[in-house]
This record gives structure tokens, C-alpha cells and sequence, in this order.
């Protein structure tokens, strides 16, 4: 998961800055075979993936459903992790972003 | 990803220890579980772990692939301990023997309690392990981070 995010850095400079943020929701309109907005709908799919598997798991421990505590409670950390890699990724793009929006021209 | 590696090593080992003192709270259960007259009753169980890793050396390559494909946890087995059965005089009961002996299953219940013990403790050993993983990536994290 880490290495499909770190190419994509180099490439955010071409395109306009804020629309990589915006793109997810609109769709991928750039003609670049995977564009940035992709790429972070793609990373954002697969932590809301993760995050539903552990509230399935969460509902079978509620529910006694459970045979094993210790690999829900890993996959549980798995998916708080996968969370905050994907917290970290959005930290960097807008510190760069607002270091940019500060940049004096 | 890489941490999810480490988590599943530690959880084959911690799903080997819930074997173990699963086994031993069987074996507890049935320690007074009386045989039938023809010797047939309740055998103690304990497992065999065994790493699927042998004496072979590996460079970081190979035992990240091994890692990869889940092999390199242990897998165990649960087998009969075949310790002798355990004869006591009641000649009232109804399960005695011709001789008035009534047996029942060689549950040592201090060996239970041990391999109990060893088991949580390396259960511990194990989600410490997990732990230190999940510590690391999280600091991996944090790298480039504000101080």
C-alpha cells in the first residue's frame, strides 16, 4: 500500500494543486493513465474496506460470534494502522499544498 | 504490507498457545471422568507444535517470501499423551471392576497447571512481539513528521 503512494508525489506538481482533493468525488476526468485522484480514491476504498471488516468482526464479538479474539484484535490494529498511514499521506499533501498557497510569486 | 506479516506470525504462535491451554483445560475437565469396565474412557491429550521451519539457513529474501506464503508459523497437533490410567479401590461404585477397582483417565494435574502456565506466558510473549511490530510501523509513520 505504501509503494503505490509514493510515485504519484512526483506528479502532483503538474496538474493544478487542488484538484487532486477535489477529484475523488467528481470522477477521474485526467486523460493520464492513473491519475492522482485515482489513486487516492483507491487508498481511501481500501482503508473503508478494511474499516468495515473490523466493524463485521466488531458485530461478531458483540454478537459471540467470535473464535478467535486475538485475530480480530489484529485485524482491528491492522485497520487503525492502514487508518493513519492514510492520515499521514493527507498530513503531507496539504502541508505542501498550504506551502504552496504561501508561496509568493 | 509489511507489518501485516509480522502480525500473522504472531498470531500463529498465539493460536498454537490457545491450543495448548485449551487442551490442558480438557484434560482438567476429564481428569475425573470415570472408564468403562473394558478400559475405554477419556485419553489426556497434549499437543505437539512444530515449526514448519527446519535447521535450514535462510537469507532475507527467502524468509520474507516463506513469511508471505504462511509458512513459517508453527503448526501443531493435538495427540493422545498415553499416560497409563489411574486405578482406584471403590468397590461400591458401579463401574468397578471384578476386583472392586474403578479407573480412570492419567490426568497429572500439576502437569495441567504448568503447561497452562508456559502457554500464557508465551501467549504474552507473543502479543509483546505484535506489540513491538505495530510500535515500529506506527514510528515508521511518524517519519518526516513534526517532531
Amino acid at each position: 500500500m505504501t509503494a503505490p503512494f509514493i510515485p504519484p508525489i512526483g506528479a502532483i506538481q503538474e496538474p493544478a494543486f487542488a484538484v487532486p482533493l477535489a477529484q475523488p468525488l467528481a470522477g477521474s476526468t485526467a486523460p493520464a493513465p492513473t491519475s492522482f485522484g485515482d489513486l487516492v480514491t483507491g487508498g481511501l476504498q481500501k482503508v473503508s474496506e478494511q474499516l468495515n471488516a473490523s466493524q463485521a468482526d466488531l458485530q461478531g464479538l458483540a454478537t459471540g460470534n467470535v473464535e478467535n479474539l486475538h485475530q480480530v484484535m489484529l485485524r482491528l490494529e491492522e485497520s487503525r494502522m492502514s487508518f493513519q498511514l492514510m492520515l499521514q499521506v493527507r498530513n503531507r499533501l496539504l502541508e505542501s499544498y498550504q506551502e504552496l498557497m504561501r508561496m509568493q510569486l | 504490507m509489511n507489518y501485516s506479516q509480522s502480525f500473522a506470525i504472531s498470531a500463529t504462535g498465539m493460536d498454537v498457545e490457545r491450543l495448548r491451554v485449551e487442551v490442558a483445560a480438557l484434560n482438567l475437565a476429564n481428569a475425573n471422568t470415570v472408564a468403562s469396565a473394558d478400559g475405554k474412557g477419556f485419553q489426556p491429550l497434549r499437543v505437539i507444535a512444530q515449526s514448519a521451519l527446519g535447521g535450514q539457513s535462510l537469507d532475507g529474501g527467502s524468509f520474507a517470501s516463506l513469511v508471505g506464503q504462511g509458512l513459517a508459523g508453527p503448526s501443531s497437533v493435538v495427540e493422545p499423551s498415553g499416560r497409563p490410567m489411574r486405578s482406584v479401590l471403590d468397590p461400591g461404585h458401579p463401574h468397578a471392576d471384578a476386583q472392586g477397582y474403578v479407573t480412570y483417565p492419567g490426568v497429572d494435574p500439576a502437569t495441567e497447571m504448568m503447561t497452562m502456565l508456559v502457554a500464557s506466558r508465551a501467549y504474552e510473549a507473543n502479543v509483546v512481539a505484535m506489540n513491538i511490530a505495530r510500535g515500529m510501523a506506527v514510528k515508521a509513520l511518524d517519519i518526516g513528521g513534526a517532531a
